[in-house]
C-alpha cells in the first residue's frame, strides 16, 4: 500500500467544519435509504462480527472447564451463523453505500459542472482550466475514498471498543499492555509523516521536472528533428529521468518505512501481552481463551489503527477536496443581473455611458468611456496592443462587468436583459478560432442543432465559400480532431465565420477575425465580410488595416480613450494617430510598400 | 517506391537510437513480455529472486511465531515455567526480526519498482525522439504525455506493490499450510486446502467479473477529463451561443456511464466471496480441532497455534479484493505504451546514405504525396526546379498544401510518387543527418527551448558567444536580447512567453543564420513583425536569402517580391507558376489578391510594373 494522500498540503480554510459537516450531510440527504440501510448494517455486521472471537474465547475456556459437548456445538454453531450474518450484512452495507456515494459524487460534480459553465470570463483568467478540471473530476474522487475509508474505519473502531469492554473485565494488566499499542503507533506515524513530506516533495518536484521536460521535447521535437539534435535532448531527459530515480527511492524508502515499523511495535506489544499472560495463566488468573481473543484483537487492532495512520492525509486530502469543491460551486457569478427581460430582437443601437471597467484591482482599462454606435452602423476600432480594443467586445457580450456607467442597447440596460437569450443576439469572431472535436456540420450548427443541411451550406457559401469542404475526405461529415487540428487556421476561421452567421446575431463583432488567414482566402472572406455587415451593426476589431477601409467609421483608442475617429481617407489626411499606426503596422502591407522591395532588393544584387 | 532503384525504403528504421534497444523484440511480442523483460532486465532478476527468498522466509518466521506461541501455552497451561524466558525472548525476536526482515524486502523491491519508472519511461521516449515527424503531427502531445508519465507511472505501481503483494499473498496462502501439516495432525490441514482450492477458483471468477469494470471505470473517468478539458477550453463559445446546458449535458452522460460502473464494482467487491469461504472454513477448522481435543490428540496451546496459522490467510483474502485490479491497470497502461512504441515509423534513416555539402539545386519531378492513412493524394504532380542560390515563394489559399510541400525536402515526410533530387540525387540516397543539418526550417509559431536564449540560438550549431551575438545583430534580435538583464542567458519561459512573437521570429531568424544551412525554408515566419523591424531586417533577410536556395511560404505580398519564382498552389497542384510580373498577366486568381487588397485594377497593376 501507498502513502497515497501524505502530501496533502494544508488548505486555506474557508468553511467552518460544523458548516462543511453539514454541507456534506446535504448531499447524502436525498439518499436517505440508502444511508439508514448503511448505519443499520454497518452496526449489525461490526456487533456480530466481534461476537465472532469472542465466542471462540468462551468455546476455548469451556474446554478448560470441561463444558457440555452439545453446549459447545451450540456455541459453534452460533460462531458460524454470526460469520454468516456478517458477511450478509457487509454485503449490503457495502452495496447500499457504493450506492449513496456513486450518486453524491454524481451530484456533487453536477453541481459542481453546472456551476463552473455559469461562471463569468474573469472567473477562467484567475483558476486555469486544468485546476478546475481537478477540482471537479479528481478532488470529487478523493471525498468518495475518504467517505468509503471512514466507513470501514468506523466498523474497525466499533468492533474493537466492543471488544475493549470486554477485555477490561478479563484482565486489567493486559488490557494496559494492549492499549499501550495506540500512543506508540500515533507517535511513531507522527514521527514518519514530517519525514515523509519533506521527501514526497522533494520527489513530486523531481517528478515534475521530468514532466516539463517531456512536455518540452514532445512540442519541440520538429525542431529537434529538422537540426537532428534528438540526442541532445535526450541526453538532457536522461539527466532529469535518473534524478527523479533516486530522489523518488529515498522517497519510497522512507514511505516503506513506516509499515515494518508499525510491525516492530506490534512485536513488542505482542511479547509484553504474551509475558503478562504467560505469568497471568501460570497463576491460575487468565484462561488461555482470553489470552487468544487479546491476541486476535492485536490483528484487529492493526487494520483500523494501520489505515487512520495511513491515510490520515488522506482524510484530510478529502475534506479540503470537499471543500475546494463547495468554494467553486459556491463562488458568485460577478455578471450582475437586474431584471430578466426577454429582449427583442435588436434594432442596433448601442450606447457606452460613462463606463468604467477594470480586469484587476488598480488597472483601470476605461474611466468614463463615451461611444455611441447608430443601429446598422459598421465601426472599426483600432489601437495598439493593451488600448482596450478587445475589452469593448467582451463587455457588450458581458463576459465581463463594468463597474460604473452602463452599457445600452436600443435605450436599455444591458443588465435588464435575460443574461442567455442576450448572448444569442450577439455574434462573435475572435482571433483563435475554437472549434469542437465534431465533425465541420456539426461545429456550424452549434448555436442550433435543428438546422438543416442546406442552411449550414449557404452559411458557408456566405461565409466565402463552402467549395473546399467538397476537398475533404467526408465533406462536412468529416471529424476534425481536436480543437479542429485537421483544419488549417484559415480554414478554421471560414467555419468560426460560418457558425457565427448561421446564429444570424443582431450585432456582429469581429475580434482580429481575419489574423492568420491567407490572402487568398482573405480575399474571399473580406467579400462575405462587407456583404454581412451592411445590414447589421457591426463592430470590426482590426489587426490587418485594409480591411477596415469599407466601414463606416474607425475610432482609434489609446490607453481606454478614443483619440481619433473618422473614416480611412480623412484620418490619413489629418496624419495623426492613425497614419501613425498605419506607418508602423500595416504600411507593408501597401501597394508602395511591395513595390519598393523590389528596388531593395535590386540594389542589393 | 518504384522510381528508386538502389535502395529498398520499404524497410522500416528509426530516425534516432542512441543505443541497441534491448527492449524491441519482446515488444512486438506484447504486453506480459515485455513487462517481463524488463523485469529480467541486466540485475532485476537478481532483486527478485531475493525478494522472492525474504518472501518465503518471512512467511516462514511468522508461521514459526505462531507455533512457538502454541507451545508456550501448552507449557504455562502445564504449569511449567521452566522455558518461560526463552519463549519470551524468541517472540520478542521473531516480532521484532519479522518486520526487519520486510523492511530490507521492501527497500529492495523500491529500487525495482523505481527501476522499472525510470527504464520504461527511457525506453518510451527514446523511441518517440526516434518516430516520424508524420507520426507526431498525429499524436496529441496531452496524450503522449499522459502516457510518458501516468501510464508510465503504473509500471511503477506494478512492482510495488501489486507483484510484491502477490508473491507474499502467495507464500501466506501455502506456507502456514506446510506448517499445519508438519506440525499438527495432517488432517486439519483439509479445511485450510479446501478453502485454498476455493479461494483460487473463486478469486478467478471475481477478477474476470471485475476486469472489465475496472476498465470502464477508467476509460469514462478519461473521458470525463477530457469532455470538461474541451467544454472548458471553448467556454467564450459556450456562452455566446448560450449552450450552457447542452455542453453539461455531454460531461455528465460520462459521469452518469461512471456512476453506473461504480455501482457494479461496488456490486461485485462486496460480493467478493473468499471472505465468506474463510469465515466458514475456519469455523470448520475450530470445530475439527475442537474435536481432535476431546480424543486427546491436541492441547489448547495447540488449537490456538492452529488457529492462528490459518488467521494468517486473511491477509491473502482480504488484499485480493483490489491487488488484481492494480495488475489490470498496469497491464492497460502498457497496453498503451507498446500501442506507440510499436508503430512503425517511415523514414529510412539510410546511415550508409551520401554525404557531401550541399549546392542547392532543387528539382520535383511529379511528386505525389499522401499521407498513409489517407486516401485523398495532399500533394499531386508536382514539379519545378529551382537553380542553387534562388527564392522560391509558394502561395496559395489554406490548406492548398504548401507546409507539406516544403516538409517533402528535409524527408519530414517521404513522398509516395515521383522524385525529389537535390544537387542531382535523390533525396533518398542521402545520408538522413547530413540531409537535415543542410535544410533549416523556421516555422510560423516559433517554439523555443525553456532554456537560455544563448542556448536556443546555438541550437542547430554550437557556436561562441561572439558568433551567436553576430547573428542576432543581422536578424536585428540584438537590441532587444541586451535589453534582458541576463542579456543572452535569460531563460526563455516556456514556449517562449515572455517575447512577442516578432521577438521569437527574430531568435528563430538568428539560429538559421548560424545553422547556416544550405536550403532554408520559412514558413510565414515573419509575419508577426511589424513594419519598422522589417524596415530594419530586410536587408538581413535579403542577406540570408542571397547565399542560399531559400523556399518562403508567405501570406506577405511584400515578401512575394524577394522571390525569384513564384508557384501558385491550388488543392495540392500546381495553379501557375512563374515571376510576378508573369504571374500578373497570366493568373486571374493571383491578380485578383493584389486588386482586392490594394483597390486597384488590373490596368494600374501591370502599368507599376511596367
Amino acid at each position: 500500500m501507498s502513502f497515497i494522500g501524505l502530501e496533502a498540503e494544508q488548505y486555506d480554510r474557508k468553511y467552518r467544519d460544523t458548516e462543511l459537516v453539514r454541507r456534506i450531510f446535504s448531499y447524502f440527504r436525498p439518499y436517505k435509504r440508502e444511508m439508514a440501510i448503511v448505519t443499520i448494517t454497518l452496526t449489525i455486521s461490526s456487533l456480530v462480527s466481534a461476537l465472532v472471537p469472542i465466542l471462540s474465547a468462551i468455546a476455548l475456556n469451556s474446554l478448560a472447564t470441561n463444558l457440555n459437548p452439545t453446549n459447545l456445538m451450540i456455541l459453534l454453531v452460533i460462531i458460524l451463523i454470526s460469520n454468516l450474518l456478517s458477511y450478509v450484512f457487509n454485503y449490503f452495507n457495502w452495496n447500499y453505500s457504493t450506492r449513496a456515494l456513486g450518486n453524491v459524487l454524481l451530484d456533487l460534480r453536477k453541481d459542481a459542472v453546472m456551476a463552473v459553465l455559469e461562471h463569468d470570463l474573469s472567473f477562467f483568467d484567475t483558476n486555469p482550466i486544468g485546476k478546475i478540471v481537478s477540482r471537479i473530476n479528481s478532488d470529487s474522487q478523493d471525498f468518495g475514498s475518504m467517505v468509503d475509508l471512514a466507513n470501514q474505519v468506523i466498523s474497525s473502531i466499533f468492533i474493537l471498543s466492543i471488544l475493549l469492554v470486554y477485555m477490561v473485565f478479563i484482565n486489567l494488566i493486559l488490557f494496559f499492555a494492549f492499549i499501550l499499542a495506540i500512543p506508540l503507533f500515533f507517535i511513531l506515524t507522527f514521527f514518519f509523516r514530517k519525514l515523509a513530506r519533506k521527501k514526497t516533495l522533494l520527489g513530486q518536484r523531481a517528478l515534475a521536472t521530468v514532466n516539463e521536460m517531456v512536455k518540452e521535447i514532445l512540442s519541440g521535437i520538429q525542431i529537434a528533428k529538422t537540426f537532428r539534435q534528438e540526442e541532445k535532448l535526450n541526453e538532457k531527459f536522461k539527466t532529469v529521468n535518473t534524478q527523479s530515480y533516486r530522489v523518488n527511492l529515498r522517497r519510497a524508502w522512507v514511505l516503506n518505512a513506516i509499515f515494518p515499523s508499525l510491525g516492530i511495535i506490534q512485536g513488542i506489544v505482542l511479547t509484553l501481552i504474551i509475558y503478562y499472560g504467560g505469568i497471568a495463566i501460570l497463576n491460575g488468573q487468565l484462561q488461555p481463551g482470553d489470552l487468544f481473543l487479546f491476541l486476535q484483537s492485536l490483528w484487529i487492532l492493526i487494520y483500523p489503527l494501520f489505515v487512520i495512520a495511513a491515510f490520515w492525509p488522506q482524510f484530510q486530502a478529502g475534506l479540503a477536496a470537499s471543500e475546494r469543491i463547495f468554494s467553486l460551486v459556491d463562488a458568485k457569478p460577478v455578471v450582475i443581473q437586474k431584471n430578466n427581460l426577454k429582449p427583442p430582437k435588436f434594432k442596433g443601437k448601442i450606447e457606452f455611458r460613462n463606463v468604467a471597467f477594470q480586469y484587476k484591482e488598480g488597472e483601470k482599462v476605461f474611466e468614463k468611456f463615451n461611444l455611441i454606435i447608430k443601429p446598422g452602423e459598421s465601426l472599426a476600432i483600432v489601437g495598439h496592443t493593451g488600448a482596450g480594443k478587445s475589452t469593448i467586445a467582451k463587455l457588450i457580450s458581458r463576459f465581463y462587468e463594468f463597474q460604473e456607467g452602463d452599457i445600452l442597447i436600443d435605450d436599455i440596460s444591458i443588465r435588464d436583459f435575460e443574461l442567455k437569450e442576450y448572448r444569442k443576439q450577439i455574434g462573435i469572431v475572435s482571433q483563435t478560432p475554437f472549434l469542437w472535436a465534431d465533425t465541420i456540420e456539426n461545429n456550424i450548427k452549434y448555436c442550433c442543432e435543428a438546422t438543416d443541411r442546406e442552411s449550414v451550406i449557404s452559411a458557408l457559401e456566405q461565409a466565402g465559400g463552402s467549395d473546399w469542404i467538397m476537398d475533404m475526405s467526408k465533406g462536412l461529415d468529416t471529424y476534425i480532431r481536436e480543437r479542429g487540428s485537421l483544419l488549417s487556421m484559415g480554414q478554421r476561421q471560414l467555419v468560426v465565420f460560418a457558425r457565427t452567421l448561421l446564429e444570424n446575431p443582431s450585432i456582429l463583432i469581429l475580434d482580429e477575425a481575419t489574423a492568420s488567414v491567407d490572402p487568398f482566402t482573405e480575399t474571399r472572406v473580406q467579400d462575405a465580410l462587407e456583404k454581412t455587415i451592411q445590414n447589421r451593426t457591426s463592430i470590426i476589431i482590426a489587426h490587418r488595416l485594409w480591411t477596415v477601409r469599407r466601414v463606416d467609421r474607425i475610432i482609434v483608442l489609446d490607453h481606454g480613450k478614443i483619440v481619433e475617429e473618422g473614416t480611412h481617407n480623412e484620418l490619413m489626411a489629418r496624419g495623426g494617430k492613425y497614419a501613425g499606426l498605419y506607418n508602423t503596422y500595416f504600411r507593408h502591407q501597401s501597394l508602395e510598400y511591395v513595390e519598393k522591395v523590389k528596388e531593395i532588393k535590386q540594389k542589393q544584387t | 517506391m518504384k522510381t528508386n532503384q538502389d535502395n529498398d525504403y520499404t524497410q522500416h528504421y528509426v530516425e534516432f537510437s542512441p543505443e541497441l534497444d534491448s527492449f524491441i523484440k519482446a515488444r512486438k511480442k506484447g504486453v506480459r513480455s515485455w513487462i517481463l523483460a524488463h523485469l529480467l532486465y541486466k540485475n532485476n532478476k537478481y532483486i527478485i529472486i531475493i525478494v522472492f527468498i525474504f518472501t518465503i522466509v518471512a512467511a516462514n518466521l511468522s508461521s514459526l511465531i505462531l507455533v512457538i506461541l502454541g507451545l508456550a501455552i501448552t507449557d504455562f497451561l502445564k504449569g511449567d515455567q521452566s522455558n518461560f524466558s526463552f519463549y519470551i525472548l524468541l517472540i520478542l525476536l521473531l516480532g521484532i526480526g519479522i518486520p526487519l526482515l520486510r523492511l530490507i524486502n521492501f527497500m529492495l523491491r523500491e529500487i525495482l519498482a523505481q527501476r522499472m519508472e525510470r527504464d520504461t519511461r527511457k525506453e518510451f521516449l527514446e523511441n518517440l525522439l526516434g518516430k516520424s515527424q508524420s507520426f507526431h503531427e498525429q499524436q496529441k502531445t496531452g496524450d503522449l504525455m499522459a502516457r510518458a508519465t501516468e501510464d508510465v507511472r503504473m509500471l511503477n505501481f506494478l512492482v510495488s506493490p501489486a507483484l510484491s503483494l502477490i508473491i507474499e499473498s502467495f507464500s501466506i496462502l501455502v506456507v502456514p499450510i506446510i506448517y499445519i501439516i508438519i506440525f499438527f495432525p495432517s488432517e486439519l490441514a483439509i479445511a485450510p486446502i479446501i478453502f485454498t482450492i476455493l479461494f483460487l477458483i473463486a478469486l478467478r471468477d471475481y477478477n474476470r467479473k471485475l476486469g472489465p469494470v475496472t476498465v470502464q471505470l477508467r476509460t469514462e473517468f478519461g473521458e470525463m477529463d477530457d469532455k470538461l478539458n474541451e467544454s472548458l477550453t471553448g467556454i467564450e463559445l459556450i456562452k455566446s451561443t448560450a449552450q450552457e446546458l447542452r455542453q453539461s449535458q455531454k460531461y455528465l452522460i460520462h459521469a452518469r456511464k461512471y456512476r453506473d460502473a461504480y455501482f457494479q464494482e461496488g456490486k461485485i467487491q462486496a460480493k467478493y466471496t473468499p471472505l465468506l469461504l474463510l469465515a466458514i472454513a475456519i469455523t470448520f477448522g475450530l470445530a475439527h480441532s475442537i474435536y481432535l481435543y476431546y480424543q486427546g490428540i491436541l492441547t489448547i496451546g495447540d488449537i490456538i497455534a492452529y488457529m492462528g496459522l490459518f488467521a494468517l490467510l486473511q491477509f491473502p483474502t482480504n488484499i485480493s479484493i483490489f491487488i488484481f485490479a492494480l495488475l489490470k491497470l498496469a497491464h492497460a497502461s502498457s497496453d498503451r505504451l507498446l500501442e506507440v512504441m510499436n508503430k512503425d515509423t517511415e523514414i529510412d534513416e539510410n546511415i550508409e546514405g551520401i554525404q557531401k555539402e550541399l549546392v542547392g539545386e532543387i528539382k520535383f519531378e511529379n511528386v505525389t504525396f499522401k499521407y498513409p492513412e489517407d486516401v485523398n493524394p495532399v500533394l499531386k504532380n508536382i514539379s519545378f526546379e529551382i537553380n542553387p542560390g534562388q527564392t522560391l515563394a509558394v502561395v496559395g489559399a489554406t490548406g492548398s498544401g504548401k507546409t507539406t510541400l516544403t516538409k517533402l525536402i528535409s524527408r519530414l515526410y517521404d513522398i509516395s510518387e515521383g522524385k525529389i533530387t537535390i544537387d542531382g540525387i535523390d533525396i533518398r540516397d542521402y545520408s538522413l543527418k547530413s540531409l537535415r543539418s543542410q535544410v533549416s526550417y523556421i516555422e510560423q509559431d516559433i517554439f523555443l527551448f525553456s532554456t537560455s536564449i544563448f542556448e536556443n540560438i546555438s541550437f542547430g550549431r554550437v557556436g561562441t558567444l561572439e558568433e551567436v551575438i553576430e547573428v542576432a545583430k543581422q536578424a536585428q534580435a540584438h537590441d532587444f536580447i541586451s535589453r534582458f538583464p541576463k542579456g543572452y542567458e535569460s531563460e526563455v519561459g516556456e514556449r517562449g512567453v515572455q517575447l512577442s512573437g516578432g521577438e521569437r521570429q527574430r531568435i528563430a531568424i538568428a539560429r538559421a543564420f548560424l545553422a547556416n544551412p544550405k536550403i532554408l525554408i520559412l514558413d510565414d515566419s515573419t509575419s508577426a513583425i511589424d513594419s519598422e523591424t522589417e524596415d530594419k531586417i530586410q536587408e538581413a533577410i535579403t542577406n540570408i536569402l542571397r547565399k542560399r536556395t531559400t523556399i518562403l511560404i508567405t501570406h506577405r505580398l511584400s515578401q512575394i517580391r524577394w522571390a525569384d519564382l513564384i508557384i501558385v498552389l491550388k488543392k495540392g497542384t500546381i495553379e501557375a507558376i512563374g515571376t510576378h510580373e508573369d504571374l500578373l498577366k497570366s493568373s486571374e486568381e493571383y491578380q485578383k489578391i493584389f486588386i482586392k487588397r490594394f483597390d486597384v485594377d488590373l490596368k494600374q497593376l501591370l502599368k507599376e510594373e511596367a
